[in-house]
């Protein structure tokens, strides 16, 4: 009997204990509120997060849970808990400008570009519209440069405008009018971007592409040959890594690049037509960072190579020029070699129906900020000039390849006739030709510029963002690039470095946006008071329809005949 | 705020059995067991449907309203009466009047269903973040769905337990139990050539299972008075 009674508890704790996992697993099932069910899933791409020398700039932050706001909000209303939703249109950059300088706290900022400049667009809207375009790319200028350079302690995000988000934003703007600010008690939308922390990016690397293509040695080595270096920066930076293209800075100075090369490997693949100076063509990284990419890349090279380098000619933007090119030199004008640089480029010009000027800016040794590609290479003793449709240069982070920058803005005749200036000056130096009339690379021939070539690489420039921290070693556009070069040069070499200085990038650049409509609280207490009420009558109803209106009076009742018989 | 969204619905789709329960004398002659019996009997023919369905239905890729479709479907949805049957009349039950014994099978079909059908959806859908009103929508159709199986299931009980009906009824019955075994049908043939929307169905459902409850409730009280 003793036997009995104790097995019958410990079969009672047994039978408790394998609850418990079945418990912990409801517990476990409950918690697990799953949020990837939202209505409306938008890709939105986060403004860059970065430091120099330690001084934070950018947007700090990169999780998002709050609920939207729009520029209606009531004045004096708290929007600590909320995600400011500004489209592009009806931005006003005072009232950003306030918000970041007097440092006033918010949830997020939420920025709605106009579809015109997501990169993949390439259809451009009507000409009437063009007045609008060239606003839009003001503000947008002016707005990245804000960004860009503060200190922003909340997420800011860029999206593109559809009818999702027009819809939520005019719906959240109703509601802001009339004084219902969206929190946890109103309902309204609720944003909710969830990604980790953003970490720091260990070591970024930089990549140049160099391509040799090596002249004919009459007699003796080809190094004694004297060489021409043509260089172009293929990397941008902008407000949103994820979306920084760099159609113009300098994705035009890169396509130019590869279709000279194209054009001397034409020419240079038949002994007989081989010139008597080296080619050295250089695509660089970290162009906006003051060129330390080409810095590094001159430092590796070969001091012998170096000394053979006659001038080198950099490329940094000829995508939206029309009559004038300019030449930047850092060497004075009346020098020998900038004379007769200039005067080959701009008789070339002449023939070719543009206009070339030449700009001269001297280098600063105490200042570390190198406006111009060239002056690296002066830097070093090496004669260079800058093409370019800039007539100033541009600050430090800037217009290298900014949100407005996109391939429909860019007019590939302008690359095409800097491909042509910059072929025909280098091939009338190399064989021979100066002063002379007389057209290498005419257009009906078979080393016409090729503008299809130029059209798909652009496009191709154009939908691939190229900020250098965030591409690795083996990017495919590195690849593709190395590529290109390897079919027209002769030998190809890589040099990976990493990207010193005082410079801190902070990954995660894209995210997705989840969009709920959810309902207050107080809503969802009403339904439970309507729901109880409608089971309670529905109990009473029963109740008497079945067993009659005594027995319903008689649940409430405590039976009085109990006590009698107890007593 | 969102297992408080699941927990409304969840009252609001489940509540209404548990109160029928209680309320009626059904808790106090204990016919739980019957209940469980027919929910039992209710997932047998769910899965036979389910495996008649899946063998003679084409899938459509568009919500076209197919005649021979939908009429291949009703007849499998026979099989749900034929179920209803087998649990009235094969089931041994203990001694409980027939008025307590289709009112206790109709409670278990209608729960067993609202629980295949209901609880999956309201569990993974309720609980996220959106709002829509869906999972209210399903706990009215839920309570829709009880009052039509317990009408069936009296018109059930009157078609095969009771041996002495009038005459002129007889057709009234079976034409009742025959619209309400096809309102499956009837509510798809809304949907989708009508292109009525969610909640208009759930409406119509509400009032029609009203009306339906009414009439068999009426029937049910003619066909007694000749036993009494």
């Amino acid at each position: 009997m003793a036997d009995e009674k104790k097995s019958k508890p410990r079969h009672r704790t047994m039978v408790f204990e394998s609850i418990y996992p079945v418990l912990a697993l409801m517990l476990i099932l409950v918690a697990c509120v799953d949020l990837c069910d939202a209505a409306t899933v938008v890709d939105v791409y986060r403004l860059i997060q970065y430091d120099i020398s330690g001084v934070p700039f950018g947007s700090r932050f990169s999780s998002l849970n709050h609920h939207a706001a729009s520029l209606s909000f009531q004045p004096g209303a708290d929007l600590s808990r909320s995600v400011l939703i500004l489209p592009l249109r009806e931005l006003d950059i005072g009232f950003v400008q306030d918000y970041i300088s007097q440092k006033q706290s918010l949830g997020g900022l939420l920025i709605l570009l106009p579809q015109m400049f997501r990169p993949g667009n390439v259809g451009g809207g009507s000409n009437g519209l063009i007045s609008e375009t060239e606003g839009f790319r003001k503000l947008l200028a002016q707005l990245e440069k804000l960004l860009v350079h503060g200190n922003i302690p909340f997420p800011v995000y860029f999206a593109f405008e559809n009818e999702e988000t027009d819809a939520m934003l005019a719906d959240v703007k109703k509601n802001d009018a009339l004084g219902q600010q969206a929190t946890a008690t109103t309902g309204g939308y609720k944003l909710v971007i969830s990604v980790s922390e953003p970490k720091k990016i260990a070591s970024p690397t930089i990549t140049n592409i160099q391509g040799w293509l090596p002249g004919s040695r009459a007699d003796g080595d080809s190094n004694q040959l004297p060489t021409i270096a043509v260089v172009a920066s293929y990397d941008t930076f902008g407000a949103a890594p994820a979306l920084s293209v760099g159609s113009d800075s300098n994705g035009s100075g890169v396509v130019a690049l590869l279709e000279v090369a194209r054009l001397f490997s034409i020419l240079y693949s038949n002994p007989k037509t081989r010139g008597r100076y080296n080619l050295l063509f250089a695509l660089t990284s970290g162009g906006p960072y003051n060129y330390e990419g080409t810095q590094k890349w001159l430092k590796s090279l070969d001091q012998r190579m170096r000394e053979s380098i006659d001038y080198a000619i950099c490329l940094n933007s000829v995508g939206s020029w029309d009559n004038e090119l300019l030449i930047h030199v850092s060497k004075p004008p009346d020098n020998v070699n900038v004379k007769q640089i200039f005067q080959g480029f701009s008789n070339v010009a002449e023939d070719l129906g543009f206009q070339v000027a030449l700009k001269h800016k001297k280098i600063n040794i105490s200042n570390s900020r190198v406006a111009w590609e060239h002056e690296q290479f002066s830097r070093l003793r090496v004669t260079a000039a800058t093409l370019s449709e800039l007539s100033t240069p541009p600050e430090l982070l800037e217009d290298a390849g900014s949100l407005s920058d996109t391939r429909q803005f860019v007019n590939e005749d302008g690359i095409i006739k800097g491909v042509k200036l910059v072929a025909e000056s280098l091939a009338r130096h190399i064989y021979g030709h100066q002063g002379k009339d007389i057209r290498i690379f005419a257009d009906d021939s078979s080393l016409a510029v090729n503008p299809f070539y130029v059209r798909s690489w652009l496009d191709l420039l154009s939908q691939t963002p190229r900020v250098a921290p965030f591409l690795s070693k083996n990017e495919p556009l590195i690849m593709a690039l190395k590529k290109e070069l390897e079919d027209y040069t002769a030998e190809v070499s890589v040099q990976h470095e990493s990207l010193e200085g005082s410079f801190t990038f902070y990954d995660s650049t894209k995210a997705s946006l989840n969009i709920y409509q959810v309902a207050s609280v107080t809503f969802d207490l009403l339904l439970l008071l309507v729901l109880g009420s409608y089971l309670i009558v529905l109990f009473s109803f029963l109740v008497i329809t079945t067993r009659g209106l005594d027995d319903l009076i008689s649940l409430f009742r405590r039976p009085p005949s109990r006590k009698v018989k107890m007593a | 705020m969102t297992l408080f969204h699941f927990f409304n619905c969840a009252i609001l789709t489940f509540g209404p059995h548990a109160v029928y329960y209680s309320a009626t004398p059904l808790s106090e002659y204990d016919t739980l067991r019957t209940c469980v019996k027919a929910a039992v009997v209710y997932l047998a023919t769910a899965l036979v449907k389910l495996v008649c369905l899946a063998t003679f239905l084409q899938v459509s890729e568009t919500e076209v309203f197919d005649p021979y479709q939908e009429a291949l479907k009703a007849m499998i949805g026979f099989i749900d009466v034929a179920g209803l049957y087998y649990a009235l009349t094969q089931l041994t039950h203990r001694n409980i009047s027939q008025n307590h014994k289709f009112q206790s099978v109709g409670l278990g079909w209608a729960f067993a269903d609202s629980v295949l059908h209901r609880l999956a959806p309201l569990w993974v859908g309720a609980r996220g973040l959106e709002f829509t009103w869906d999972y209210v929508l399903q706990g009215l159709e839920a309570n829709a769905n009880l009052v039509f199986t317990i009408s069936l299931a009296a018109l059930g009980s009157l078609m095969w337990l009771r041996k002495n009906k009038p005459k002129t009824l007889i057709p009234l019955i079976y034409i009742c139990a025959v619209i309400i075994s096809t309102m499956p049908s009837i509510t798809s043939y809304l949907r989708r050539v009508m292109g009525w929307h969610f909640p208009k169905i759930v409406g119509f459902e509400l009032i029609t299972s009203l009306v339906m409850a009414f009439i068999s409730c009426q029937l049910f009280i003619l066909c007694q008075r000749p036993s009494l």
